[in-house]
């Protein structure tokens, strides 16, 4: 665990020589990845299994020091950090050997790797940083890393926007975090999670500043995991490589806020009103994503809405003191859809579309992704005996627990469309006939195949770490006799786990009927309610009323602001450089090259001054 | 001991310096204006002569440096000269006024 | 004030040195321009001899109106000095140096008109070249090796400049 600091230089070394010595490697670029992020997971089992046994081990050094204020930076391996390290490595090293298959033959391809080095180092920098000020200076840089990687396809213009809107958004979010830092750190003096945890515990910051602090960190975790109301740029994020959006947008990054919360959980558990708004927020948002994603035709946008729906049920689990719930949800949703991703890229790869309308009939063209595709569908929907179902269970169960009955229905329904769409999803892509034009579909070489092989395993057994059957193993662990952190498994009433089961199946039912069967009409849901549709289809129209709100009085503002930049501040800066350029062309006139010119300018000016001495007599009075 | 006063001599080398001055800053023959410069350092020796035998402590020293100054005038005539003579190769010209090399 | 030997020599020489100069100025050929100068640098060194300065006059002599001058006539003869092109810059610079000069004048001239100081015996005249000598080579020994080597370097530079000219004319 003494060496645990090592497990993000990996990937900072292959960022940097790949940025040397790329161009020259070529597509040998992704072996030095590859290469770099398995030594980073390798050492993070290591540290994952140490820390079973062992204590937490923390190390820091002073940094910066003003006045008798000591900033410090280090590393901390605890209980989150150690499990954090481990799926962002694992998921980071299949994606890097998943893109040597997705990317091959794209011209910038050592840049590519480059950028997942970058990201790479930024995300487990940020899972294993001791303060809140590493963990935000590294917060920054994986929002740099996801900007350069949506942006990966800059030709395209909606990559562009894309990357830009992402930037953008989570930089909102970003000032709330920092203005809560700063609120925090000038209420503890510190910004040593375990400083801030013991002076929360003792009791010396009011209540008042602690829900305010706890709800500004808040919406730098609403921005970075796509809460709402700043979920939009996530599924713009999409167009980004898919591998990208299976790494970042998936399974890592958007987990970050998810992350934070659970780090800083002491500070939230001691605010009631922080906790409320946390699991609204996070309700909210698992529903309202999941029926923008029941109509979404684009294979990555459906899944997209998936995921902020499935973060905002890591949200509401914290946010019901779910604390180990959360953290389960986190790690098991970070498999399957990793998974599903990869899938689906998988499948854009066979097909060259992302419009599932197009699709069609692959079940039996695609070996291997369908069968993997489906583990992770019945996963996230919550079928029992995988991973999701489990984790699914308990988040379940804390919102029952916590005393929130609207939210624990909220997140009931959610879990109803999330089964329907994503098996809306599987059976239009996989069954039925072809409705694209694809002549050839062929399956993908097995370097993008294994990392799904590995995916799909972990997404069916991931989730019985931690079951109410065998034993909470996990939620043990992560608590591990911490009060703040709240119980190590909720025990909710055994009809939880029966609704949950019957949703679920519900939804995979109503799916199969309408897209399996088509015993129903498919339109059914655009013919009853058109406008439904309509609202749903457009998300709710939340990008558009940003446009006339934000945007428009933005725009507004920097019109303003341009009208004095371009009359007041340039007509200065005309008139200065105007004045210079005059005295400028004055003087070069001077420099006329005569040199008995110079010497009489010189010797006038000598006699000025001799004459002005005698006259005044050798003293200027 | 004598009959001319100190401040005579020294207005003969002011005048001789003026004439001097008043020439390298006029002339546009550039041997002129090399010559003008020679009468001045002339009209400074004068003054340093004239202060080595009326000055506050009568020395020998202000001839020395009478000396040096003109070893430092020769010099600077022979250098000045063959400066002169490459310039009038480049330019066929000796006014000085066409001799403007530094504008550019 | 008597008209003393001394001072009937001082105005003269001073006259002639004057009129030398004035002539340096107003003459138009550059030759006689020259010739001019000549009077001025033995008339000064005349002036050294009333100074008791007779080595420093006899170097005058030499070094001013024979090296020096000579040099300047061949520079005169080697350019072709009588080429009358447009002056480039207007008379009121003239003007303005002309008054900037007599200011300077005026100006210094103040401040030696009372130039009084009580005069000191002194044995200037006596071995004159002696003493010079003697002031030389002890005290001044360093600052004369010095001058040995600014006359050699003035010597090789002079050399230099005149000559690579030639080398490139020869290429061309």
């Amino acid at each position: 665990m003494e060496n645990a600091w090592l497990i993000p230089l990996f990937p900072l070394l292959s960022f940097l020589l790949l940025l040397l010595i790329g161009k020259r490697m070529k597509e040998a670029s992704a072996y030095v990845g590859i290469l770099m992020t398995l030594a980073s997971l390798v050492f993070s089992i290591l540290v994952l299994f140490e820390r079973f046994q062992e204590p937490s081990y923390l190390v820091k050094f002073n940094w910066l020091t003003i006045g008798d204020m000591h900033l410090t930076a280090g590393f901390e391996v605890n209980q989150l950090n150690a499990l954090m390290l481990f799926i962002v490595s694992l998921v980071s090293f299949l994606v890097h050997t998943y893109s040597k298959g997705y990317m091959h033959g794209d011209e910038r391809f050592h840049i590519f790797y480059a950028y997942l080095g970058l990201f790479t180092f930024a995300m487990l920098g940020l899972v294993i940083s001791p303060n809140i000020l590493q963990t935000y200076i590294f917060w920054e840089l994986v929002g740099v890393g996801s900007f350069l990687l949506i942006g990966f396809y800059y030709y395209k213009e909606e990559a562009k926007a894309a990357a830009k809107k992402a930037f953008i958004m989570t930089r909102i979010g970003d000032v709330g975090l920092l203005i809560g830092m700063i609120l925090l750190f000038w209420q503890t003096k510190s910004f040593e999670y375990s400083e801030i945890f013991k002076a929360v515990e003792a009791g010396s910051v009011s209540n008042t500043m602690i829900t305010l602090t706890a709800i500004l960190i808040f919406i730098g975790a609403i921005g970075k995991s796509g809460q709402f109301p700043l979920h939009t740029w996530l599924p713009d994020a999409m167009e980004g490589p898919t591998p990208v959006s299976a790494l970042i947008h998936a399974a890592t990054m958007v987990a970050a806020g998810v992350y934070l919360v659970a780090a800083l959980f002491p500070v939230f558990s001691a605010s009631k009103t922080a906790l409320l708004t946390v699991a609204v927020i996070g309700g909210f948002t698992a529903i309202f994503a999941a029926s923008i994603g029941i109509v979404q035709t684009d294979i990555k946008r459906v899944l997209a809405y998936s995921t902020v729906s499935q973060l905002g049920y890591m949200m509401l689990a914290l946010g019901s003191a779910g604390y180990v719930a959360g953290v389960f949800h986190l790690m098991t949703h970070a498999f399957f859809k990793a998974l599903l991703f990869l899938a689906a890229g998988s499948v854009i790869h066979a097909v060259h579309t992302q419009n599932i309308e197009e699709m069609g009939g692959l079940w039996k063209k695609l070996k291997w992704t369908a069968p993997l595709f489906l583990i992770g569908t019945l996963a996230i929907s919550g079928v029992p005996g995988l991973s999701g179902f489990f984790s699914k269970d308990e988040i379940l169960a804390a919102a029952w627990e916590g005393g929130h009955p609207v939210l624990f229905i909220l997140a009931l329904i959610a879990a109803f469309m999330t089964a329907f769409y994503m098996f809306r999803l599987f059976f239009m892509v996989f069954t039925g006939e072809n409705r694209g034009n694809q002549k050839e579909v062929h399956e993908s070489p097995s370097v993008m195949t294994l990392p799904m092989l590995v995916l799909g395993i972990l997404a069916i057994v991931g989730g019985y770490v931690n079951t109410p059957w065998f034993g909470s193993f996990l939620g043990d662990w992560l608590v591990d006799g911490n009060t703040a952190l709240g119980h190590a498994h909720i025990e909710g009433p055994a009809w939880i786990m029966f609704a949950a089961t019957i949703v679920s199946l519900a939804g995979i039912l109503l799916a199969y009927l309408i897209y399996g069967k088509r015993s129903i009409a498919p339109d059914w849901l655009s013919g009853k309610g058109g406008i439904l549709h309509t609202i749903l289809y457009n998300k709710f129209y939340i990008d558009e009323f940003y446009q006339i709100t934000i945007v428009a009085i933005t725009k507004g503002i920097s019109y303003f602001l341009r009208f004095i930049d371009v009359f007041i501040v340039e007509g200065l800066v005309k008139a200065v450089t105007g004045m210079v350029q005059g005295l400028g062309n004055i003087g070069s006139k001077l420099q006329s090259g005569q040199v008995q010119t110079y010497g009489a300018v010189a010797f006038l000016g000598l006699a000025v001054l001799v004459v002005i001495y005698a006259l005044t007599g050798g003293y200027l009075r | 001991m004598s009959q001319v006063p100190a401040s005579a001599f020294l207005a003969l080398a002011l005048i001789l310096f003026c004439i001097g001055l008043y020439g390298a800053l006029t002339k546009r023959n550039t041997v002129i204006v090399l010559i003008s410069i020679e009468l001045m350092l002339n009209a400074v020796n004068i003054n340093l002569v004239t202060f080595s035998k009326y000055g506050l402590y009568p020395s020998i020293n202000g001839q020395v440096f009478a000396l040096f100054a003109m070893a430092v005038a020769a010099a600077e005539a022979a250098v000045g000269l063959a400066i002169l003579m490459a310039l009038y190769r480049n330019k066929k010209t000796v006014h000085i006024d066409e001799m403007n090399e530094m504008k550019n | 004030m008597t008209f003393t030997g001394e001072f009937i020599a001082f105005m003269a020489l001073a006259l002639v040195a004057i009129i030398g100069g004035v002539l340096l100025l107003n003459l138009n050929k550059v030759v006689h321009m020259v010739v001019a100068l000549i009077f001025t640098f033995v008339s000064i060194a005349g002036i050294y001899i009333l100074l008791s300065a007779e080595f420093v006059a006899a170097v005058q002599v030499l070094i001013y109106s024979g090296a020096i001058t000579i040099i300047m006539l061949f520079g005169i003869m080697l350019t072709k000095p009588y080429d009358d092109s447009e002056a480039k810059t207007g008379k009121w610079r003239k003007i303005l140096v002309f008054l900037g000069v007599v200011g300077f004048a005026i100006a210094v001239y103040l401040g030696i008109y009372n130039f009084d100081i009580k005069q000191q015996p002194s044995t200037l005249h006596e071995d004159n070249t002696m003493q010079i000598g003697k002031a030389l080579y002890t005290q001044y020994i360093i600052p004369f090796e010095f001058v040995s080597v600014l006359l050699l370097a003035a010597l090789i530079g002079a050399i230099i400049l005149a000559k690579r000219e030639d080398k490139e004319a020869d290429k061309e």
